[in-house]
């Protein structure tokens, strides 16, 4: 006899649960009932994930937080091995109180208030513009709009750093026709240059998602407009803009969390404008320094988990917002 | 069946429990503790790492074919970054530690991690036969922690085109370097570039002058960026950036940075042996306007000095056979044999042995035929001789040089914008140093 249990189908097609004796009498192993080998199964296409995130994500979270709970010195000259002692949360009592990790937190904050509604507003745009096209013609934008997120990061970096090069690059030459002089690489524009770059890099993501939502907004509410009189504005802001305002929240929340952690960029540009990015210039960056230059794993891990918490704490507070403003 | 939110917690705190345990042990395992010296009977086999593909296993095929008792296993590593990160992975592991690494720190960083042995006693006999800069930058405290590694030895490039253009001689001390710096500027052209993100200029005139950054007195590190050698150094730089003397092209940018260079904007490049076929290989404009010259020496100079460090090579701890190791690697580094088969094979040139004390036999086959012009091969290798035979070789850089190492870079940054003194940047970087050293347990003073 199969041990396997299967569903049963009717003669109109509707599934059905076995019956309690073809349950009991397929049950091979008595631990289980039929209901929680359901979910088990049901439960066994994420495990893929759930194995990556655990591997990946959770364990790395535990180690980094054993981490932050000690202490390592040396001694006399400092050569040789160093005592690792148990330092409670003393890691976390530095950091909570350092000035330059909290500088750069304010400065990457800073920059986010100013990109990422510059993102989302570019995004929202876009994705407006498209929902306004045909199909075979949103098709083509969305996919060329979508290039700029497929190149990776360090890439980017590199066309950019070419592109505002001032020797070899064609924007100083191009902006040179009009009269301006633009160096991309000064003191004054290395913020202007690296946010511009965050543009381009991530507009093309947030538009996908907006646009996906705009394609669910149901076409006949925009008929009703247009005989009620409104124009293609009227529609895009009262009725489509509303509509996605979850996507938007999304898009936004995760402009936040990037930027928030905004690291290869000025890591990059480090070299074109040193006496401004240095190496503490974002939070990344110090726990980056803290890790593999100063060598202070510990209290890298601990400024990591301090960031983890700001960021989600961020994430929070603007989600509560927003949906307060929805409501 | 489900589990209770007690026997919940219960598991999740033992598993948090477990891996911070785990982390302890992991944290607090101490390198292996030193093998004693053993004169290797043989016949023993050894591994030794590099990341050089091309030569180096010919001339380990050379040593095994003429060698008995030491049999040599070469590990090629994918590059310097690998070899670092595999290296502290087999420390950590302590299974396959391999005999020899070539130099990937600081000798003194070397140290702080507990990663190489004393090898005094073997270097001792053959030292000789090494330069003293090469010698000089193996020791910690008078102990030989590495082999002995020559430095790739600074001397210049000039641009004898723009010179001549401008009726100026190739100035001959720092000092002249600025006042011809002056009259270049008139002309638009900058006497030498200095990149924002780079204080290795600064390094090696301090050097140079005679600085001593970092001195071991006891169990103890003396600590002075601020001596008057390197005020020396600091004095020069400033005069040049003060008076808008010099460029900051960037390293990042190489198209911009060779394009600049090969313009007839810039009169004198600093450079080592090993960069003067890059330099051809990007020039176009200027190839065979430039000519080797001596690096500037400060005017008050007893002797003639040239600058540049190098990391050692070393014999890791837990290696059981350091004297196979220091008989190999002295071997590779000074037989005629083993240098002849580390020739390349596509350019035909074998470099040059820069810890050997007499250089001048190889100089002129690494001369490259088109950017010197005129200047004969012979004259330009007579150039990089003189530099090498002069190299100070030691520029001791203390026990935490990766911390302040970038600390610097930020302060030089900002001095070559002008935003601070390269005093006052000299200042911050050894407050930033007391720091640290504080934090790390090690014990230092401040010299006066």
């Amino acid at each position: 006899m199969s041990s396997r249990l299967e569903v049963r189908k009717s003669l109109d097609g509707r599934e059905q649960e076995p019956s309690r004796q073809a349950r009991a009498g397929a049950s091979a192993s008595p631990r289980f009932s039929w209901r929680t080998k359901q979910r088990l199964k049901g439960a066994s296409f994420t495990w893929p994930f759930v194995i990556g995130f655990a591997v990946f994500t959770l364990l790395p979270m535990v180690i980094g937080l054993g981490q932050s709970l000690f202490a390592s010195k040396t001694s006399g000259l400092g050569f040789g091995a160093a005592t690792v002692s148990f330092a409670g949360f003393e890691n976390f009592a530095r950091g909570f109180i350092d000035p330059v990790f909290w500088s750069s937190m304010l400065r990457v904050s800073i920059y986010a208030v100013v990109i990422v509604p510059v993102i989302q507003l570019i995004s929202l745009a876009l994705a407006l513009l498209i929902d306004a096209v045909k199909r075979r013609v949103a098709n083509r934008f969305r996919l060329l709009l979508l290039i700029p997120y497929m190149i990776p990061g360090i890439v980017a970096i590199m066309i950019w750093l070419y592109l505002y090069s001032p020797v070899v690059g064609p924007l100083k030459p191009f902006f040179g026709l009009f009269g301006i002089h633009a160096d991309f690489f000064s003191s004054g524009m290395i913020w202007v240059s690296i946010g511009n770059l965050a543009v381009w890099g991530s507009i093309g993501f947030n538009m996908l998602i907006l646009f996906g939502a705009l394609q669910a907004v149901p076409r006949e509410i925009f008929d009703a407009a247009r005989v009620d009189g409104a124009s293609e504005f009227r529609i895009a802001m009262s009725i489509k803009v509303p509509y996605v305002r979850g996507s938007l929240v999304l898009t936004g929340l995760l402009s936040i969390i990037g930027t928030l952690q905004i690291f290869n960029e000025p890591t990059l540009f480090r070299s074109i404008s040193p006496e401004s990015i240095t190496k503490d210039f974002t939070p990344s960056m110090v726990i980056y320094n803290q890790a593999f230059q100063v060598g202070n794993l510990n209290y890298a891990a601990a400024l990591s988990i301090i960031l983890a918490a700001v960021v989600g704490v961020a994430s929070v507070i603007i989600y509560r917002l927003t949906n307060k403003v929805e409501s | 069946m489900s589990l209770t939110n007690t026997k919940r917690k219960a598991l999740s705190i033992s598993a948090a429990v477990a891996a911070i345990g785990l982390l302890a042990g992991c944290g607090s395992a101490s390198a292996p503790a030193p093998a004693a010296p053993a004169a290797d009977a043989g016949p023993v086999t050894i591994d030794v790492w590099g990341w050089d593909a091309e030569s180096t296993q010919h001339v380990v095929d050379a040593f095994n074919a003429s060698h008995d008792k030491i049999k040599v296993n070469y590990v090629l590593q994918a590059s310097n970054t690998a070899t670092q990160t595999n290296f502290r992975n087999v420390m950590e592991s302590k299974k396959d530690i391999p005999c020899w690494i070539p130099g990937i720190a600081p000798i003194s960083t070397v140290l702080v991690n507990g990663w190489a042995q004393d090898i005094t006693k073997y270097i001792e006999p053959i030292k000789d036969t090494y330069s003293k800069g090469a010698q000089a930058a193996a020791q910690v405290d008078g102990k030989y922690y590495g082999f002995p590694a020559g430095p790739s030895a600074t001397f210049m490039m000039a641009n004898k085109a723009v010179y001549e253009k401008y009726g100026l001689a190739v100035p001959k001390t720092w000092e002249d370097f600025v006042t011809t710096g002056k009259e270049l500027k008139t002309h638009g052209v900058t006497v030498i570039n200095l990149a924002g993100e780079d204080p290795s200029t600064l390094l090696q005139m301090s050097q140079q002058a005679g600085a001593n950054w970092f001195a071991i007195d006891g169990d103890k590190w003396k600590v002075n960026l601020q001596d008057d050698a390197t005020m020396k150094a600091v004095d020069i730089i400033q005069k040049l950036v003060d008076n808008d003397l010099v460029a900051h092209q960037t390293y990042k940018d190489r198209p911009a940075l060779y394009s600049y260079f090969d313009s007839g904007q810039l009169a004198t490049v600093p450079l080592a042996w090993w960069s003067m076929t890059g330099y051809q290989t990007n020039f176009k404009a200027s190839l065979g306007q430039w000519q080797a010259v001596d690096v500037p020496q400060f005017k008050d100079a007893k002797q003639f000095v040239s600058s540049g460090f190098a990391d050692p090579g070393f014999v890791p701890v837990g290696c059981e056979h350091p004297a196979a190791a220091v008989e190999y690697i002295n071997w590779t580094s000074s037989s005629k044999d083993a240098i002849e088969a580390g020739r390349n094979k596509k350019t035909g040139s074998v470099g040059v042995p820069t810890n050997l004390a007499d250089v001048s036999a190889y100089t002129a086959d690494v001369v490259p035929d088109k950017i010197f012009g005129a200047q004969p091969a012979a004259e330009v290798g007579a150039v990089i001789s003189k530099a090498q035979n002069a190299a100070v070789g030691k520029f001791e850089r203390g026990p935490n040089y990766d911390a302040w190492f970038p600390e610097l870079q930020d302060q030089w940054g900002k001095a070559m914008a002008k935003q601070i003194t390269l005093k006052q940047a000299m200042a911050n970087v050894q407050a930033f140093i007391a720091k640290d050293l504080d934090s790390k347990g090690i014990k230092y003073e401040v010299s006066k």
